[in-house]
């Protein structure tokens, strides 16, 4: 893939370019989102109500920046909503032990409710987040100006993969969170507090399905509408699995999807015409593909979705 | 325990309604307008419907909501502004679900409602059905193209050819790069493919090395016009590829592609259907014009018409033209508009072939 | 006669039982609607006052309301059934689509035939579609583990976009002068006719729920689904072929899913059209959950919510009220229907109807 882009870019380096960055751009949300699903999963708790954290999210940050014109508040608004809205999935799975499939579920069909009837037209905003040159760093051809030149959002998402990366498979908060995923009696009984656990990692992958949302608000596009999450928070779940439940694989995989999304634009505007539908397929069909292991194991935390009982 | 719970989901509804109340009310045109004549003895209302002298006109919307920035809105300004003009009571009601669209209308009948206008062509079989049972309603189709003549039925149709052609012309004089953009809603909506055929024929009959670069979004009806994250990412990668001039032609989607143009320096931007100047305007640095379809004016005038009684059944071409360029009038320099006026002779003289899409 | 008077308050404390809690969550639900109402400004009163009239306010309302509540039986129904086997189906969506185009597409396509068996042959096909959508999620789950929630949001999907493409391609209606991307009109020995307001798919769905609650109820195979819902590895060591169970669970999840989207089509529509199936899938999942897993259950939900969405016009006509203020209503009662579980634990009611069902237990092979 990487001989491919090579190949592009000596054809055509604007083009693939603009390709590359319209892929990170797609990727972006799936990947927090992704993010979001794999602390919660991590840790035992299944979360179908990305969609809805994502939705609120982006939201309240719009409405904040509608209020405010301060792009930092509304961005920490959204990353808040979401992490309340974690906290609420918690809650219900974890102190309710009740079904984590209805908990997202709730969320889901309450953000739509409430975004729908609440959302007035006619507000405007001073702006959205615009790109940030690194220096030097940005001047590297094809690199450089397709990573190093792009918004905050979009370096935060990224560094968080590499952050996430690195406290999962690298340190003891991360050993413990996949303990008590797979084997939460084994952890409870070498100590570790097992609803603690579950209860920080759905709160911080709230707060990134949150930053997923702002994303979409305050960098993406600028304004709010309506649904316009359009189911990016189920694509996100399909990234989190196409990954394996790892946060370097996920951003992959929501790479691949992103890419995915740019080549369709880029053959419309280099006037092939496959019917589009044919394309949009492609993820869907390839995410079912990969959950059936045809293509590797793809194993789930083993725990995830059961209630944790204290004897 | 559950205490805690009730007060954590509470704070969230709180936290939501909160915003929205807090935020500064939007001049919505959601409220329906009694008539506020002075002069009137006692203000009819909708009650009085029935009555012969009490006018009474309805709007029933496609799927999506009045305030949708563009279609259903300019619709139901038109019929505000009718109303105003023959002294009339209005409503609106929006269509939630398609299969929908007669019960709505229904609800205007049943009142008495004298004149009914149904936006968007997918409600063009129900609004034919409506008319040939209810002949003393007047009915305006939004973009409803009348295969045959009903005479209580105006079929509001445009050319959106000719101003996405004026459109195309307009960028196709702007551009540095000789690279434009159009970011479209759907191909499955005739209006939109018909803009894009003009937009292409436009920049390519100022100069046919022009390189015209459009996109349709991939998904289906439900998400195709409420989709701008795409429209801004589309823009965006055909901005990358040297458009300097994009057209977004595709609701809120096509909203998105006009504001991310927007937030780059020395872009043009050209939006559809209405005068987004005032709709979107996020888009102010870049929009130099819209390609409209007269909506409003038209139903306006529709509306006098069945108050006089000269009500033309059949279809009713409303005009479609550019919008005024507003803060970008200094540079429409004078060679521009005599291209412009060339261009439109040219078009109305069929002297214009479109491409396939 | 002594013995008939016990028995019946017995039955009437059974029906009180089951009934309290969606009953004190649909009334918690619309006390919040009522106070997102005010705060808005509008007058809740009015509003559901209106939102009732439109539902049942005279025989066109009454019309649309059972035109609306069909469908919502039919998927109710197919995540119920998927429900008692352990297995989320949240695909009813696409299994709907796929029921709703075949049977919009044998419903054009042949011609000549006599009503009875024209509709016969476009519903079998369509129930066909749908259990052949259901099949697929159903293999990839028994048979490699693949977790049929994602696998059937991702078939959701892929219907949608094999249905547009076959309204907006080869199956598109080219009489005239049409240029909408759907199927042309189904013949009129394919439609599905009304008695009255009644469309006659309504008496279908009840007719279909009874089976349903018989099926489950009363005959081995749902005896052996209830099992594997309840505990599948105790199922495995009694003999029963949990593999062919879940898998045929989700055949008839499909099944009853497309034969919804049939009905709609062929009843209340005249012709498959994109975008005239929007959401049902998905609003099969809450009436499901209102109606407890139950079977009958399902009829009053899906009542209920399309009785909601009926009258949503004319709520908004009548009292200016937009129809958002329904999908908030609805949210909030899933919600008390869930939270009002929690009050059961905490109080420790004994509870009436089924028992808590392991629904999830990861995506992925074990």
């Amino acid at each position: 893939m990487i001989a491919v882009a090579v190949f592009s870019f000596m054809k055509n380096p604007s083009v693939t370019e603009a390709v590359m960055s319209a892929m990170i751009r797609f990727a972006v949300p799936l990947m927090l989102g992704a993010l979001c699903g794999i602390y919660c999963e991590r840790a035992g708790i299944v979360n179908i109500g990305i969609e809805g954290q994502m939705l609120l999210s982006a939201f309240t940050a719009y409405m904040t920046n509608v209020w405010t014109g301060n792009l930092i508040l509304a961005l920490l608004a959204g990353a808040l909503t979401g992490a309340l809205l974690g906290y609420f999935l918690a809650v219900i799975s974890i102190k309710l032990k009740l079904n984590q499939i209805i908990g997202g579920t709730v969320i889901n069909i309450l953000a739509i409710g409430i975004t729908g009837f609440f959302y007035q037209v006619g507000m405007t905003t001073k702006g959205k987040f615009g790109p940030i040159r690194l220096g030097p760093l940005a001047k590297i051809p094809l690199v450089g100006p397709v990573l190093f030149n792009n918004p905050p959002i979009t370096y935060i998402a990224f560094l968080m993969v590499i952050i996430s990366h690195i406290i999962f498979f690298h340190t003891r908060w991360g050993l413990r969170t996949r303990a008590v995923g797979e084997h939460p009696r084994a952890a409870d009984t070498l100590g570790i507090d097992v609803f603690k656990t579950r209860y920080l990692n759905t709160i911080i992958g709230g707060a990134l399905a949150g930053l997923a949302g702002a994303f979409l608000t305050l960098e993406g596009v600028g304004t709010f509408e309506r649904n316009m999450t359009n189911g990016r928070g189920f694509i996100a779940l399909a990234v989190m699995i196409f990954g394996k439940w790892n946060p370097i694989g996920s951003a992959l995989a929501a790479l691949l999807f992103g890419l995915a999304n740019a080549l369709q634009t880029q053959l419309q505007f280099m006037g092939i015409n496959i019917p589009h539908q044919f394309i949009g397929m492609i993820p869907y069909a390839l995410t079912i593909v990969v959950v059936s292991g045809f293509i590797g194991r793809s194993r789930s935390p083993a725990a995830e979705g059961t209630p944790y009982e204290k004897e | 325990m559950s205490k805690k719970f009730v007060l954590v989901f509470s704070l969230i509804i709180v936290a939501s309604m909160m915003l929205a109340a807090c935020a500064k009310p939007a001049p919505t045109p959601a409220e329906p307008v009694a008539p506020a004549e002075p002069a009137a003895p006692a203000a009819a209302t909708e009650a009085d419907c029935a009555k012969p002298e009490v006018i009474c006109i309805g709007l029933v919307t496609d799927v999506g909501e009045v305030d949708d920035k563009s279609f259903n809105q300019a619709s139901w300004e038109g019929v505000v502004a009718g109303g105003k003009e023959v002294d009339a009571i209005v409503n609106y009601v929006e269509t939630k679900d398609a299969k929908d669209y007669v019960a709505n209308m229904q609800l205007f009948l049943d009142k008495g409602y004298d004149i009914l206008v149904t936006v968007g062509f997918a409600l063009g079989d129900a609004t034919v059905e409506a008319a040939k049972a209810n002949p003393d309603v007047k009915f305006i189709g939004v973009d409803q193209f009348q295969g045959e003549v009903v005479p209580n039925l105006a079929g509001l149709i445009f050319d959106e050819a000719k101003s996405g052609f004026l459109a195309g012309v307009l960028a196709g004089k702007l551009t540095k790069t000789k690279v434009v953009a159009a970011v479209l809603g759907t191909d499955l909506v005739p209006p939109v493919v018909n803009f894009n055929r003009g937009y292409v024929a436009g920049a390519k009959w100022v100069d046919p090395e022009i390189n015209v670069i459009s996109t349709y979004h991939p998904g289906g009806m439900d998400v195709a016009f409420t989709d701008p994250d795409w429209g801004a990412t589309t823009a965006r990668q055909a901005i990358g590829q040297k458009a300097d001039v994009v057209f977004g032609a595709g609701g809120k989607t096509g909203n998105g592609a006009l504001i991310e143009a927007a937030s780059n320096e020395g872009l043009y931007c050209i939006g559809v259907d209405t005068d987004q100047w005032e709709t979107v305007p996020e888009a102010h640095k870049c929009l130099v014009s819209s390609a409209t379809k007269a909506i409003s004016p038209s139903i306006v005038d529709l509306i006098k018409m069945a108050k006089d009684g000269s009500f033309p059944g059949g279809n009713y071409i409303g005009s479609s033209a550019l919008a005024p360029f507003h803060d970008f009038e200094a540079i429409i320099t004078q060679e521009i508009k005599d291209a412009l006026d060339e261009g439109l002779k040219a078009y109305d003289a069929n002297a214009i072939t479109l491409p396939e899409k | 006669m002594e013995q008939k008077t016990p028995s019946k308050n017995n039955w009437l404390m059974t029906i009180w039982r089951t009934i309290r809690v969606p009953l004190l969550a649909i009334l918690s639900a619309l006390l919040v609607g009522a106070v997102i109402l005010l705060v808005s400004g509008a007058d809740p009163l009015k509003a559901y006052a209106a939102l009732f009239k439109g539902a049942f306010g005279n025989a066109n309302y009454l019309k649309r309301t059972l035109e609306k509540t069909t469908p919502l039986i039919f998927a109710g129904l197919s995540v119920t059934f998927a429900f008692k086997a352990g297995l989320f189906n949240i695909g009813a969506q696409g299994q709907l689509l796929m029921g709703a185009i075949t049977a919009g597409f044998l419903g054009f396509a042949i011609k000549g035939l006599p009503p009875v068996l024209h509709i016969v042959l476009a519903l079998l096909g369509g129930c066909a579609a749908g259990a052949f959508y259901g099949l697929i999620p159903g293999l990839l789950r028994s048979y490699s583990g693949a977790h049929e929630v994602i696998t059937t949001i991702m078939l959701n999907y892929i219907a949608i976009n094999l249905t547009d493409y076959l309204a907006d391609g080869p199956w598109k209606d080219r009489s005239g002068t049409n240029v909408i991307a759907r199927l042309p009109l189904i013949e009129d020995s394919a439609r599905i006719p009304f008695f009255g307001p009644v469309p006659v798919g309504f008496i279908i769905a009840i007719l279909i729920a009874f089976i349903i609650w018989y099926m489950l109820e009363r005959t081995n195979f749902g005896f052996e689904i209830n099992s594997v819902g309840l505990n599948s590895h105790a199922s495995r060591y009694a003999g029963m072929k949990t593999k062919l169970l879940m898998t045929s669970a989700l055949v008839v999840a499909g099944l009853l899913a497309g034969f919804g989207g049939s009905v709609e089509t062929l009843g209340v529509v005249g012709r498959f059209q994109p975008g005239f199936n929007a959401g049902l899938g998905f609003d099969g999942i809450t009436v499901a959950l209102l109606g407890r897993s139950n079977p009958f259950g399902v009829i009053l939900s899906s009542l209920l919510l399309g009785a909601m969405k009926g009258g949503a016009n004319v709520m908004q006509f009548d009292a200016k009220v937009p129809h958002e203020i329904i999908d908030v209503i609805q949210s909030m009662m899933l919600f008390f229907v869930t939270a009002d579980l929690v009050i059961r634990k905490l109080f420790r009611i004994i509870k009436d109807t089924g028992g808590e069902v392991t629904l999830t237990a990861g995506w992925g092979q074990k």
